[in-house]
């Protein structure tokens, strides 16, 4: 099968993400990939890449042959040629048939995954939009109404979608991070008492928390030499604004940062919606590898 | 931090676990001369004899950062492999590349870096020429690279705002260091000019062609 699917409507920042672009921050290139890594794996084993979706959600027609669509993530609402379909799950489009997702109840990014490979040529190893770098997918872009999106024909096999983990969950687990130690026991402990919320300035590359406890209001720390980050570094920033850094995010930061968001969390993370409240919980190292060895298949 | 000792040694690093699948070796904590050296010495090494585990390895200007699979290796066991590959880093040969960087210097900033070091600028651009630099570190952004050090008396501080996005190929200058652009980017650092040396290719199989490590000498274009 081969075909080819017309962006009929986009919400914002909906990208082409595949598992990401490894081994080139050294080169200034964060990996990008999947905000939801679950999601994204649970949206069907199928071809490469996916359409990662945010909660405004897509609508595509299908201008040229067929496809298997798989979707999973989050919770929306889909609709294929007008007819209600359950999420997650999946469907065979043809020519002239349309899928249209529209916001659900909870979380902020869906998949659809595809039985064939997207078509794009991959740089650096990876079809991945990275939002920050401007390269991967479409010109390096979110996806916008009219983009045409081709579909291989060498399927390898159908998307089966499978259900992913419950969001309501707001308990997220962090190991103390590379700058901890510059931070007063009472800021370190405050942090894990107080509630924190998802503000509306949230993307790929970072989410802006609401400090309204005040916890890091006096951190002030001068600033440091720079370092690598990895995607769940929680920095703070010069005001005390604190940002968990995501997928597309800097490749180095010189802002102290105080914890990271374990592997096993940080999907979850990923899916809490712009007033959602956070709690945080330290673990230590072992114990976060012993949660990721206790959720490999 | 432990300083170090003499010219045939570095300085002691620390091993700070970043998440659950990444440590940092940490060779200090301010910009050094010895600990950046032992930076690209430890990245050579392990570039060329990767430790089991290790996913990628990433050199900032006096850190190293190890992405490793947890399910193959644990922090606490990396650590140690790490310690022991310490050991051997005197002997490591960096075999940098030596990079000749055609210059125009005409950039905003030009007169006011030379006036803050007391020189005119062609004295200016003379002194900031003479000197071979080493490329300190890649990876601020995409083809971006520091290289540094110059001496003392070439030291002036960042801009006190930002400038908006400045082209690709811009020569920046600021805290003792030149760094060279290769995409577009706002910076608080002194733009003194421009070349049409381009660091970044997305689509080759190594997508910046300077390393840590490696030579750089300024030419006036």
């Amino acid at each position: 099968m081969t075909a080819t699917l017309k962006v009929m409507r986009a919400g914002p920042l909906v990208t082409i993400q595949d598992e990401g672009r490894f081994g080139m921050l050294r080169h200034g290139v964060s990996a990008s990939g999947p905000m939801d890594a679950a999601a994204f794996a649970a949206a069907g084993r199928g071809g490469r890449g996916a359409i990662e979706i945010t909660q405004a959600g897509i609508e595509l027609r299908v201008d040229s042959g067929s496809c298997v669509v798989g979707f999973g993530g989050a919770d929306f609402k889909v609709k294929t040629n007008g007819d209600k379909q359950v999420w997650p799950g999946s469907a065979k489009l043809n020519r002239g048939d349309t899928l249209a997702i529209t916001p659900g109840k909870a979380g902020n990014y869906g998949y659809l995954r595809f039985d064939t490979d997207i078509l794009i040529e991959p740089m650096m190893g990876s079809i991945a939009t990275n939002t920050r770098a401007r390269l991967g997918g479409l010109e390096g872009r979110a996806l916008r109404e009219g983009d045409v999106i081709a579909l291989d024909k060498s399927g390898s096999a159908a998307a089966v979608p499978s259900a992913s983990a419950p969001l309501s969950d707001n308990h997220i687990r962090v190991v103390w991070g590379l700058h901890a130690e510059l931070f007063s026991p009472e800021i370190r402990a405050g942090m894990l008492q107080a509630s924190f919320q998802i503000s509306t300035k949230l993307d790929r590359m970072g989410v802006r928390l609401e400090d309204k406890g005040g916890v890091f209001t006096d951190a002030t720390i001068l600033s440091l030499v720079s370092d690598a980050i990895v995607p769940g570094d929680i920095q703070i920033l010069g005001d005390g604004t604190p940002i968990v850094l995501m997928r597309d995010h800097q490749p180095t930061g010189g802002y102290p940062r105080i914890a990271t968001i374990i592997t096993a969390d940080l999907d979850r993370f990923a899916q809490l919606r712009p007033g959602s409240s956070v709690a945080f919980t330290s673990v230590s190292v072992d114990h976060a590898q012993r949660i990721l060895r206790s959720v490999q298949p | 931090m432990t300083g170090f000792t003499g010219p045939q040694t570095h300085p002691v690093p620390t091993i700070v676990p970043m998440g659950d699948s990444a440590l940092l070796v940490r060779f200090g904590v301010t910009l050094d001369d010895a600990a950046n050296r032992a930076t690209i010495r430890l990245t050579r090494a392990l570039d060329l004899n990767p430790l089991a585990g290790v996913l990628e390895t990433v050199p900032s200007l006096v850190s190293v950062l190890l992405r490793y699979d947890p399910l193959v290796i644990s922090g606490s066991m990396l650590a140690g492999e790490l310690r022991l590959r310490l050991y051997g880093l005197q002997e490591i040969a960096v075999d940098p590349v030596t990079w000749q960087i055609d210059a125009v210097f005409d950039g905003p900033d030009l007169a006011e870096v030379a006036q803050a070091v007391g020189l005119s600028e062609n004295a200016f651009i003379a002194a900031h020429n003479s000197t071979r630099l080493r490329v300190l570190a890649t990876g601020f952004a995409p083809g971006f690279v520091y290289c540094g050090l110059h001496s003392k008396d070439l030291v002036v501080p960042r801009r006190k705002s930002m400038r908006p996005p400045v082209p690709v190929g811009s020569i920046l200058f600021a805290a003792g260091q030149t760094a060279i652009t290769a995409t577009e980017m706002p910076t608080g650092w002194h733009v003194i000019g421009r070349t049409s040396f381009l660091n970044f290719d997305p689509m080759s199989e190594r997508p910046t062609r300077m390393r840590a490590g490696d030579i750089v000498q300024f030419r006036v274009a």
